[in-house]
């Protein structure tokens, strides 16, 4: 981290008292991004910045960034206020529902007018921010899940290899749990959890779209083997009630056997966990390779005044230099396939780990589950993931608790 | 007071004193102004904002259009509002609890013995920490494999089976409350002391003399006088309570299920995640007239004018 | 003067509550000097090589100086118009006057308003005013609150009439009354009422995240954000955050606490 910068910047900001009116001095060479709670990154940001304003001279740029769970409060408000930034970074799905709405720019013609810039990106992590045939976002940085497993504890139960099926990560998880030791862990999240069903052919709706198609004897059969597990204490509960820290925190004190989450964990896990190396911690593809994706993109407000330059500022910050730049010093993926080249390669001498880790992300994209483009995502997410709650914790039977799911995922899909 | 005079049948004082309520009555609106201003624009205007929007179809990029009652009648079929309508009376109910609790520590504290400043800030440090950290610890400490509760209760032999408190259809929701008392027993803490501080010590003093035990002296000075304060104490407990957002949010979401789904958590989802603002806006609204009719009720209950004592 | 009971019943009773209150304000700091894994077993109950590197890393992290100077700003105006408008609108509902039953019913609806629901309006309505993006803007929906009125009322209530009645027949102007006998016999509701304002200030969170768009204009509560990344671990940093920010909130309190003691003693000498 760059610390003298910082407190440069606060000390720069310290001098500053006067408030300066963002609003009036919207010239029409002002660019605005707002970015999804990473503002670690700051010294990173603000040399692309410079170097975007050294090619393109009179262009003020504003940064925002805000808390995940507050950023689409912010947004609409300022949407509302006709003051949205021009450029956002939006994670998981909310994009679609935003797009539907009207409230993004549609990325497709400047894309066919410039052939090469598709080309920069994986194809597959590409298409997953197609909503209507159209694009919407550019990949700023890709993450899918993976299998975390903590190979002590597979040697303690006897287990030798990663599990090769749903029924093996079921019956792994029984073999390990024991005391405050149990076997199998997932964020939930979005739609992380989705591999465990697609695993078993669930699927979600039907091929319109619209009707669901989940409600079938596979899926009860799949969510009583789940409740089951979860009662006799080799899925941990919270993996059905926990968010970030918790599952990770879970994990990271060893007394879990695996762990179903994207790449992003394995670094926070390492931070808490001192026990963690290649002898101790395995990183595999789920069962069929399955995997749900959890990305990061920018995506252009209809209301930007200058839609053309923001878009210069999305290629600056997603082409191969920066974008390079970005995966090596964040050690994160940005489906930029250069920068990814290069970024893995460091990572590949630094930290062998999270090479393999990082690596799952690229394998097997075309097996990625879990992120339909709905314009109702949320309200679907929110409704579903209530009665699997209710089965998998044994409130409800799997039965009423997917009939009550496809009662009210109908009754989402009929409202809109 | 002033108005004890206004007895007087003489012609002359009459007019004169016509004159001195009108001074008051401006003195009186001028001293109630900034504030009414105040909630003018951060309260009464959202509020009808949000009773406009509701009888609306709209979300931020789409031209309203007037639905009339509609967001209401989807309110009647919709199981999640009355699982959240339900969830928040419960947490209403709970505010007593907490508020008794805060009742004993003030007398406490309010004692003449050393320490008390320590004893008040230890009380208090709960109420201004930052929700997010804390809800953090209370997931730890609900665990139900490595929870220090759990462990607890392990080590004293209290349990067999660990309690899976906040993953419970159960417990969930006397888990967040219990939490929630956490961080408001400082606060409610201080109202009541303040409340406390009111009594003339004087009129224990006389009591003391006439021989009340301190039981006498709590029944018939401390908590009649005390009224205001509690009545006080009930409304903004149960406001800070039912609009405890922070707490549930980042402890629970609202789950399992939907377990700990309260209305103010169920209006922010519905508005900023959902994008439904004119569905978010009827819930409110429903949400605000409950509020009030509980407080109508409080007030009642508590004697009328708004926990005010009259002036004997 | 009066009898003594023993007083260790009261000191255990408080020690025990006080033991509960702060397990998991312990398991914060606790954290925020060690850094480790909250979900260890067995808890580590004595911090593991406790540092203060967290607290370093923090004011490294955040322009911690400037959001702290922010801060204190939007706090100052909040509680200074907190105490000048609560003190005068609670001893307006103290006097009798047409409409009252209707602004004591008002202002208590007014507290039914879930801010949440609220945003959008209040932003608007700031941006009409010129306002968003300032020190006045955020603290202006705070200006006035209600629990703290009907705090000064209640103190102001407890006043015995024949002191003001005294000062009328002296000819005084209703605001020296209000200025020098009633407010100084309302210190306890005053210093409720500073630790309050300030406390909801202080961590005011949603508001200054919604209606300042300049790092210059930044709250304290904003720095979150930067230790809730989700990629670092950054347990250690954010309890030491959240201990610095709560620091001064303590400091006011314990500051106020004489005003407390002085309301006890001068409560001696009314009536």
């Amino acid at each position: 981290m760059d610390r003298r910068t910082l407190i440069k910047s606060g000390l720069a900001a310290a001098g500053t008292v006067a408030m300066p009116a963002y609003l009036r001095a919207q010239s029409n060479r002002k660019l605005s991004i707002l970015t999804w709670n990473i503002a670690d990154q700051e010294a990173l940001f603000k040399e692309e910045f410079a170097d975007f304003k050294a090619q393109n001279p009179g262009v003020e740029i504003e940064w925002l960034d805000k808390k995940g769970p507050e950023l689409p409060a912010f947004y609409q408000t300022q949407l509302v206020a006709g003051t949205a930034p021009d450029i956002i970074d939006l994670q998981g799905m909310i994009w679609v529902e935003w797009a539907a709405n009207g409230a993004l720019l549609d990325l497709t013609p400047y894309m066919q007018k410039e052939p090469d810039v598709a080309k920069l990106y994986n194809q597959d992590y590409l298409a997953s921010f197609v909503y209507d045939k159209k694009n919407y976002v550019i990949p700023f940085y890709i993450a899918k899940t993976l299998l975390f497993y903590n190979k002590t504890m597979f040697k303690e139960a006897g287990l030798a290899d990663a599990p090769k099926s749903f029924d093996e990560i079921v019956n792994f998880s029984q073999a390990m749990a024991k005391g405050e030791k149990t076997g199998f862990l997932t964020l939930n999240f979005d739609w992380l959890y989705w591999p465990l069903m697609q695993m078993n052919g669930v699927e979600l709706l039907k091929s319109d779209m619209k009707t669901p198609a989940f409600n079938t004897p596979k899926t009860i059969e799949v969510l009583e083997k789940l409740a089951k597990a979860t009662a006799s204490g080799g899925i941990n509960k919270i993996a059905w009630t926990g968010r970030w820290v918790e599952p990770n925190g879970a994990f990271a004190s060893g007394n879990v056997g695996m762990l179903q989450a994207h790449s992003a964990s394995y670094f926070f896990v390492k931070g808490q966990a001192p026990w963690v190396n290649p002898d101790t911690l395995g990183a595999a593809q789920n069962p069929g390779n399955w995997s749900t994706p959890t990305n990061h993109g920018f995506a252009i407000s209809k209301s930007s005044k200058n839609p053309d330059l923001a878009w210069a500022l999305v290629k600056h910050m997603t082409g191969n230099k920066w974008a390079t730049e970005f995966s090596v010093r964040r050690r994160i993926l940005t489906g930029n396939l250069a920068a990814d080249k290069v970024g893995l390669e460091k990572v590949k001498a630094e930290d062998p780990l999270a090479h393999a880790v990082l690596l799952t992300q690229l394998e097997h994209t075309d097996k990625m589950c879990g992120n339909w483009p709905l314009p109702n995502d949320a309200q679907v997410k929110d409704v579903f993931w209530a009665e699997i709650q209710n089965a998998v914790l044994g409130r409800k039977d799997a039965k009423t608790a997917l009939a009550d799911a496809e009662r009210a995922v109908t009754r989402v899909m009929r409202r809109s | 007071m002033a108005m004890a005079m206004s007895a007087a049948p003489e012609r002359r004082r009459t007019s004169f004193l016509r004159r001195a309520t009108t001074r008051q009555a401006i003195l009186v609106w001028c001293f109630l102004a900034p504030s009414l201003l105040i909630f003018l624009l951060y309260r009464i205007l959202p509020l009808a904002w949000n009773i406009l929007l509701s009888l609306q179809a709209w979300s931020p990029l789409k031209p309203a259009v007037f639905i009339g009652l509609e967001n209401y009648e989807e309110m009647l079929t919709d199981e999640v509002f009355w699982q959240s309508l339900w969830n928040t009376v419960f947490i209403i109910l709970s505010a007593p609890v907490g508020i008794a609790m805060a009742l004993g520590l003030a007398l406490l504290v309010n004692s003449n013995i050393s320490g008390r400043n320590v004893y008040r800030t230890l009380i208090f440090l709960s109420y201004p920490l930052m929700t997010v950290a804390v809800a953090i610890i209370w997931r730890w400490m609900y665990d139900e494999r490595v929870g220090l509760l759990n462990y607890v209760a392990r080590l004293l032999h209290l349990t067999d089976t660990p309690i899976p408190f906040l993953n419970s259809f159960f417990w969930a929701l006397p888990s967040v409350v219990v939490a929630n008392i956490w961080q408001m027993l400082g606060f409610y803490m201080i109202i009541l002391l303040t409340g406390l501080q009111n009594i003339p010590s004087s009129l224990f003093e006389a009591a003391e003399i006439d021989g009340a035990t301190a039981g006498d002296r709590f029944w018939r000075i401390t908590l009649p006088l005390l009224r205001p304060s509690i009545f006080l104490c009930f409304v903004i407990g149960m406001l800070n309570s039912v609009t405890s957002f922070d707490l549930v949010y980042v402890m629970t979401g609202g789950g399992p299920g939907r377990a700990t789904e309260i209305l103010v958590t169920y209006i922010y989802k519905l508005g900023f995640v959902q994008t439904r603002f004119d569905y978010a806006a009827a819930v409110t609204v429903v949400f605000f007239v409950f509020l009030i009719t509980v407080a109508w009720a409080a007030n009642r209950l508590s004697g009328g004018n708004a926990g005010a004592r009259d002036m004997e | 003067m009066m009898r003594r009971s023993p007083t260790w019943p009261i000191h255990l009773a408080l020690i025990a509550v006080c033991f509960v209150m702060l397990v998991p304000f312990y398991w914060v700091l606790k954290t925020s000097v060690s850094g480790e894994n909250i979900f260890t077993y067995p808890p580590n109950i004595v911090p593991q090589n406790p540092n203060i590197f967290y607290y370093v890393d923090v004011w490294y992290a955040i322009p911690f100086a400037r959001y702290f100077l922010n801060s204190v700003i939007v706090s100052a105006i909040t509680i200074a118009a907190n105490v000048v408008f609560n003190a005068m609108a609670g001893y307006a509902l103290t006097r009798e006057f047409h409409g009252k039953g209707f602004i004591l019913i008002l202002f208590l609806s007014c507290m039914m308003v879930p801010f949440q629901a609220t945003i959008i309006p209040a932003y608007l309505i700031t941006g009409q005013l010129g306002l968003l993006n300032s020190y006045v803007g955020l603290a202006l929906p705070q200006f006035s609150t209600i629990i703290c009125i009907f705090v000064f009322k209640a103190s102001f209530d407890a006043i015995p009439g024949s002191l003001i009645d005294a000062a009328k027949v002296d000819g005084l102007p209703e605001w020296r009354i209000v200025w020098t006998i009633m407010l100084p016999l309302a210190k306890s509701a005053m210093a409720t009422n500073v630790i309050l304002s300030f406390i909801w200030s202080w961590n005011n969170f949603l508001w200054p995240l919604i209606m300042t768009r300049t790092p210059e204009m930044q709250t304290l509560p904003l720095g979150l954000a930067r230790f809730l990344s989700y990629q670092e671990d950054t347990t250690g940093a954010l309890y030491a955050f959240c201990i610095m920010v709560l620091a001064p909130g303590i400091l006011l309190f314990l500051l106020a606490q004489k005003e407390f003691i002085q309301g006890l003693t001068s409560g001696a000498t009314k009536g």
